[in-house]
């Protein structure tokens, strides 16, 4: 919405027949250029409650919602008294500016108790940022904070006609000032005050004329008994001595109106900025008009921006183009020396970051491969949220005594982000913790973004410090499932059974009773969560039946319930090496979902006839209840079929499992199936003291493979089905082919240092073109280059059928046309939903709105995406993490294949522990000068520490010493490297 | 602005089964027509016309071959916020002429009217969501006032879903973001002698929605059944004066 402007006020009033009297609100709203008068009816009510719970008369008022509920009363009786500064018992109202600045700190379990939320101030909060705003609409939810929203501009008794010529923000203050006013009389005769809290000086000063009891953030936080907690949750803006001396001063952003235009006529570009993760001073913005992505090089240019905001650039003069630096640039080299209190600091650049600049600009200059550059001109939408750091202990002035607060640095765990300076009182006491903290403002004036401290995690490289810390940064839900959720799981817990009577009711009497089928489930070792079992018969007719169970997780997590918003918004189960964040309770997911062995539990069932050839012959799809025989491990299952000597049935049907598996895979690998590799490695814990013990590489045995076969057999199926019965809406997964840039570097460096290259036209001639390319003296070289052409990959997407078109739902991995993921329902809520589809589409049950409606699909999925994404990501953390505990306690030597090559330093990667890491050019030699980069050549020549000439190359294999070094500035363990 | 509120209020302070403000008057252009009404619901504001019953003009034809009902929508510029022109044949706006149409020629008891036209036109003087139902009412007054037989009553109303929440009389805004039913209902009956949906709804939820939009068109008849009766009355007493 743009700028409104009232022009008429004094609106008369009518009163109608059924007790509400109608006014109208009437504004003038620019846009585009042009004024439109709005009219629109607002009706006036005397039937909103206060919603105190010591409010005699408010009861008696309330009207029920369509469902027929009534308001909950929830503000106590008895709320918190301070004694100081005369307020006693009380409520708070808060202002807008307090809500949008403040949030982390209304949020914290520390204070703010009983709040009042005037409609006014949510309206403007939800106008100036949407994301707040939720988070206000959350709170109110939560029944422990007690927060209220207050429609008093509905309400007749506070409900203010606007005067003429008073801006909107005056009017806002007013109506904000009239519902402490109506509190403070209405609550009188109980006891109560109310507090306003605003930071706006002129509606300070108004309201202290109306005898409104008022005060600012900060003063009230001093009140507060636990003041000394909360005062460095305050943010920045408010501590009113917060003067910077000006170290830099950025380009002012362009206005609103100048963007938009450049935007319409193509002057300027929108995007959202990707910070490379080797240079802080260098980002990337993709531009759907350009080929190749914008550079935004320096730190003038990137002006502000944070890794991922949505920004808007400006193309920059031609001789200004670049190529990507082939430098190493890290902040805390550079800037080591900047403090956070240096009030003589003038430089805007250092001189060492300038040398940089030219000598790469020169460098350029010289190459023919410039690419054009661009610079940040405003910020569209930031991707602030909280992050986690640590102090940065050279900046906290260590002779500094007293309490007042003081300025330092805080370094985050994010190498693409800068370092943010906040104020604290306690930053000696914060040192070498983690901690997490906000964003609050990055004005053009100061080299640094602003935040404020939101609290602690604990001493860093505690293991639980760590995993909260990771998890935070992923943005991973992790809070124990609360009342609500676990109000839907059924009464029974523990001691529900599958109900004897099969005709109980019309659902059951669909299901079809497969009891009597060998069915068994084959997972990794110490599995609890076992969403898959199968079973397989051999026809009379020389066929086999094979079925694939699934945990019937929708008959208990019920679409609309809270239970299932839960699940929708943490999206997947995120599994750490130590640690399972679960997507639904734990009686669901370890007990009555999962498909334990010798007992009777629900499950969905895929039936197929398959002929010798294991091509489909027919496929059912059927709601069930199955006994499960035995629940194996991979390797239990492989003893079993290995041994000849067990003839039973049960093992009779894994053979013949095993075989349609066999020739199902070698079906897919004909079609193009790709075999990728990751470094992906396992950590074993130590079970007594829970300490890491070794790291392994994953190992797969056949019955691994089995099992993958017939959950892709059943997701194919799946899918077909659902996109049958739901062209529109059907939740489907797609992978896309990778476009060819993404692999021209590859290439090139396959062709020149190993005269081989990958082809690219269809997924089968990548999958032959790798089998390829074999070096014989290098076994492990085949295994490295699926690293890194994994690496090249797009990710796989999931995504609703009506977003794209049939040809693009192919799965260009697993080279199959369409795709879902439906075998993982306990952990996956995707799974969840192509369940419901899949119910609705055999008729079982009807399909809830929300996964008919294709804007509702469109969020869900976003989500799923996000959520499987961030999951990824903090699993591999959680690896690294461990991987450089075991380190810690074993430096060796390793092998390790160079595989990225840069101007002063190469990143190595050691297969046995799945790392990578850099080597600095300064740490592979002791005179940086002498190295040469021979970019064509991808080689890199430096005298060595011993004085000898040492030449590498891309893909060379070399002997390193791997070491475990704790980053004194992020507070990481990683792993070091040194080439020897 | 919240569509509605998880205190139950929407944006306009209403509450999900409130009407809005609704006004109505009978025979206020005595002089050009033989019926007229002035309807309001909340701001939409509709004047309608009825001449007739009339000779039809093309005698020579078929009576049976045409409707002899035939409506007519105006619309000016300031209708709307942006001072839109419709044209006369806005596709929009036939398309309302003949849901009224279809849903008139079973109320009016056309038997009595053969070989004859009814004309009606309406003129929107104002725009702000529920235009069908505005116009729905004020026909059933118009042709009231003009002294044609009908069945009974036809009063409208229309009903939108948020979420899983039935909201009554939708406005402008409302009728933007939600999926919406019109619903006419005969009397104080629950027949249904209108009913459209022009986007999608999903089935579970459409009794729900019928069941307000009923109350709703019921609550309307009685407005608009006192406005004729106070009319009625007035009348009554000019003639025993004189």
């Amino acid at each position: 919405m743009s700028a409104i402007e009232t022009a008429v006020s004094g609106n008369p009033k009518k009163r109608l027949s059924s007790g509400l009297t109608v006014t109208q609100k009437v504004f003038v709203r620019s846009r585009n250029g042009g004024a439109t008068k709005v009219v629109r009816e607002h009706y006036l009510r005397n039937d909103i409650p206060c919603l105190s719970k010591s409010c005699k008369r408010c009861p008696n008022i309330v009207k029920a919602n369509a469902q027929g509920e009534f308001p909950n009363f929830v503000l106590e009786t008895d709320p918190l008294f301070l004694k100081n500064g005369k307020i006693g018992k009380h409520y708070l109202i808060l202002d807008t500016n307090i809500i949008l600045s403040a949030i982390d700190l209304i949020e914290s379990n520390l204070s703010f108790y009983d709040v009042i939320i005037p409609q006014t101030a949510l309206e403007e909060v939800r106008n100036k940022s949407f994301p707040i705003y939720l988070r206000v609409r959350a709170l109110c939810k939560n029944e422990e904070k007690r927060f209220i929203v207050f429609h008093n501009e509905f309400k007749e008794e506070t409900f203010l006609n606007r005067n003429k010529d008073e801006s909107i923000n005056d009017y806002n203050d007013r109506l904000i000032r009239e519902v402490a006013k109506f509190y403070a009389k209405h609550l009188s005769d109980v006891g109560i005050n109310v507090v306003l809290l605003t930071n706006d000086r002129n509606n300070l000063s108004k309201a202290l004329n109306e005898n409104i009891i008022t005060k600012t953030l900060s003063d009230y936080v001093e009140l507060l008994p636990n003041a000394d907690e909360l005062r460095d949750l305050v943010p920045s803006e408010f501590s009113n001595d917060f003067s910077r001396p000006n170290e830099v001063s950025y380009p002012e952003y362009f206005s609103t109106s100048r963007i938009n235009g450049g935007i319409k006529n193509g002057t300027l570009y929108q995007g959202s900025i990707t910070i490379s993760s080797y240079n802080f001073l260098e980002g990337s913005v993709s531009v759907p008009s350009l080929p190749k992505p914008l550079l935004v090089i320096g730190r003038e240019n990137l002006n502000r921006a944070f890794n991922g905001d949505l920004c808007v650039v400006e193309l920059l003069p031609r001789d200004k183009w670049r190529k990507p630096s082939s430098t190493i640039v890290d902040d805390e080299v550079i800037n080591k020396n900047d403090v956070a209190d240096n009030e003589d600091n003038e430089i805007i650049i250092s001189d060492q970051e300038r040398r940089l600049l030219t000598q790469e600009a020169i460098e350029a200059q010289n190459s023919k491969e410039i690419q054009p550059t661009g610079r940040v001109v405003g910020i569209i939408k930031r991707s602030w949220r909280l992050y986690v750091g640590q102090i940065a202990p050279n900046s906290i002035n260590q002779s500094h005594t007293g309490n007042a607060p003081k300025s330092c640095f805080v370094i985050l765990m994010d190498r693409t982000l800068p370092k943010i300076r906040i104020r604290t009182r306690r930053a000696k006491e914060l040192q070498g913790k983690r901690i997490v903290i906000g964003v609050d403002s990055w004005p053009s004036t100061s080299k640094y973004p602003e935040g404020h401290f939101v609290r602690t995690l604990g001493e860093i490289e505690s293991a639980e410090a760590e995993t909260e810390a990771l998890l935070l940064e992923h943005d991973v839900e992790y809070s124990p499932f609360s009342k609500n959720v676990l109000d839907c799981l059924p009464k029974e817990g523990h001691d529900w059974k599958v109900p004897v009577d099969l005709q109980a009711d019309e659902f059951i009497k669909k299901r079809k009773d497969l009891r009597d089928k060998l069915v068994c489930s084959i997972d990794p070792p110490g599995c609890v969560d076992i969403d898959d079992a199968l079973h397989a018969v051999k026809l009379p007719n020389g066929n086999y039946e094979v079925g694939v169970h699934i945990a019937d997780v929708t008959n208990f997590v019920k679409s609309g319930t809270a239970l299932d918003h839960e699940g929708a918004n943490r999206g997947t189960s995120v599994y750490l090496v130590d640690k399972r964040i679960d997507m639904l309770p734990m009686l669901l997911g370890t007990d009555l979902c999962s498909l334990k062995p010798y007992v009777d539990r629900f499950a969905f069932s895929v039936l197929w006839e398959l002929d010798e050839n294991a091509d489909i012959v027919n496929v059912n799809f059927t709601k069930s209840i199955i006994k499960s025989r035995e629940a194996f491990s991979y390797e239990q299952a492989q003893l079993r079929i290995d041994n000849p000597s067990q003839k039973d049935d049960l093992t009779e049907g894994m053979r013949v499992l095993l075989k349609l598996s066999k020739i199902l895979k070698q079906k897919r690998l004909d079609a193009g199936a790709l075999n990728l590799a990751s470094p992906e490695v396992k950590v074993y814990m130590d079970s007594e003291t829970a300490d890491p013990g070794e790291v392994e590489i994953k190992k797969l045995l056949d019955t691994n493979s089995l099992v993958e076969e017939f959950m892709l057999l059943a997701n194919i199926s799946v899918a077909r089905k659902i996109y049958d019965a739901f062209p529109q809406t059907a939740m489907l997964r797609r992978h896309a082919p990778p476009p060819a840039t993404n692999f021209e570097t590859l290439n090139n460096m396959l062709t020149i240092r190993k005269k081989m290259y990958v082809s690219l036209e269809s997924s089968k001639a990548l999958a032959d073109s790798l089998d390829r390319c074999v070096d014989p003296e290098d076994p492990y070289f085949n295994t490295l280059l699926r690293i890194m052409v994994t690496r090249c990959m797009m990710a796989a997407e999931y995504f609703s059928s009506g977003s794209y078109s049939y040809p693009e739902f192919r799965h260009y991995g697993l080279a199959v046309d369409i795709y879902t993921h439906f075998t993982s329902p306990i952990r996956r809520y995707c799974d969840v939903v192509a369940h419901r589809q899949l119910a609705a589409a055999i008729g079982y049950e009807t399909l809830d709105p929300s996964h008919r409606d294709k804007n509702k699909m469109e969020l869900i999925v976003r989500n799923i995406n996000k959520r499987h994404r961030n999951a990824q990501f903090a699993g591999r953390a959680s690896i690294e993490y461990y991987v450089g505990q075991v380190m810690r306690n074993n430096e060796s030597k390793q092998e390790g294949y160079i595989i990225k090559i840069f101007s002063n330093g190469i990143v190595v990667l050691v297969p046995k522990f799945g790392v990578e890491s850099l080597i600095k050019l300064d740490q592979l030699s002791n005179d940086a000068n002498t190295s040469e980069f021979d970019e064509n050549n991808y080689s890199l020549k430096f005298k060595d520490t011993n004085g000898k000439m040492r030449t590498v190359h891309i893909f060379d294999k070399c002997e390193v010493e791997v070491k475990s070094k704790l980053d004194e500035a992020t507070g990481k363990r990683r792993a070091q490297l040194i080439l020897v | 602005m919240e569509v509605y509120s998880p205190e139950g209020l929407r944006a306009d302070g209403r509450r999900w089964n409130e009407v809005r403000n609704f006004k109505c008057h009978i025979n206020t252009h005595q002089n050009s027509s033989d019926g007229s009404s002035y309807v309001e619901m909340g701001n939409t504001k509709v004047v309608c016309l009825v001449s007739g019953p009339m000779e039809s003009p093309s005698s020579g034809r078929k009576p049976n071959s045409s409707s002899n009902l035939t409506v007519s929508i105006s619309m000016p510029s300031f209708v709307s916020n942006s001072r839109k022109k419709f044209k006369k044949n806005d596709k929009r706006i036939q398309e309302l002429c003949i849901f009224l149409v279809k849903t008139f020629e079973q109320i009016v008891i056309m038997k009595n009217y053969p070989r004859t036209i009814i004309s009606i036109s309406i003129v929107v003087l104002s725009q702000d969501g529920g235009l069908l139902p505005s116009c729905v009412n004020a026909i059933t007054l118009a042709l009231i006032d003009a002294g044609i037989s009908m069945y009974d009553y036809v009063s409208s109303i229309n009903v939108g879903l948020y979420d899983t929440t039935p909201l009554l009389d939708l406005n402008h805004l409302e009728e933007n973001d939600l999926s919406f039913l019109t619903l006419g209902v005969v009397g104080k009956s629950e027949k249904i002698s209108l009913l459209l949906l022009e986007d999608k709804l999903s089935l579970d939820n459409l009794e729900k929605l019928l069941a307000i939009g009923i109350v709703g068109c019921h609550r309307i008849r009685d407005i608009m059944d006192q406005e004729i009766r106070r009319h009625g009355n007035l009348r009554l007493s000019k003639i025993t004066n004189k």
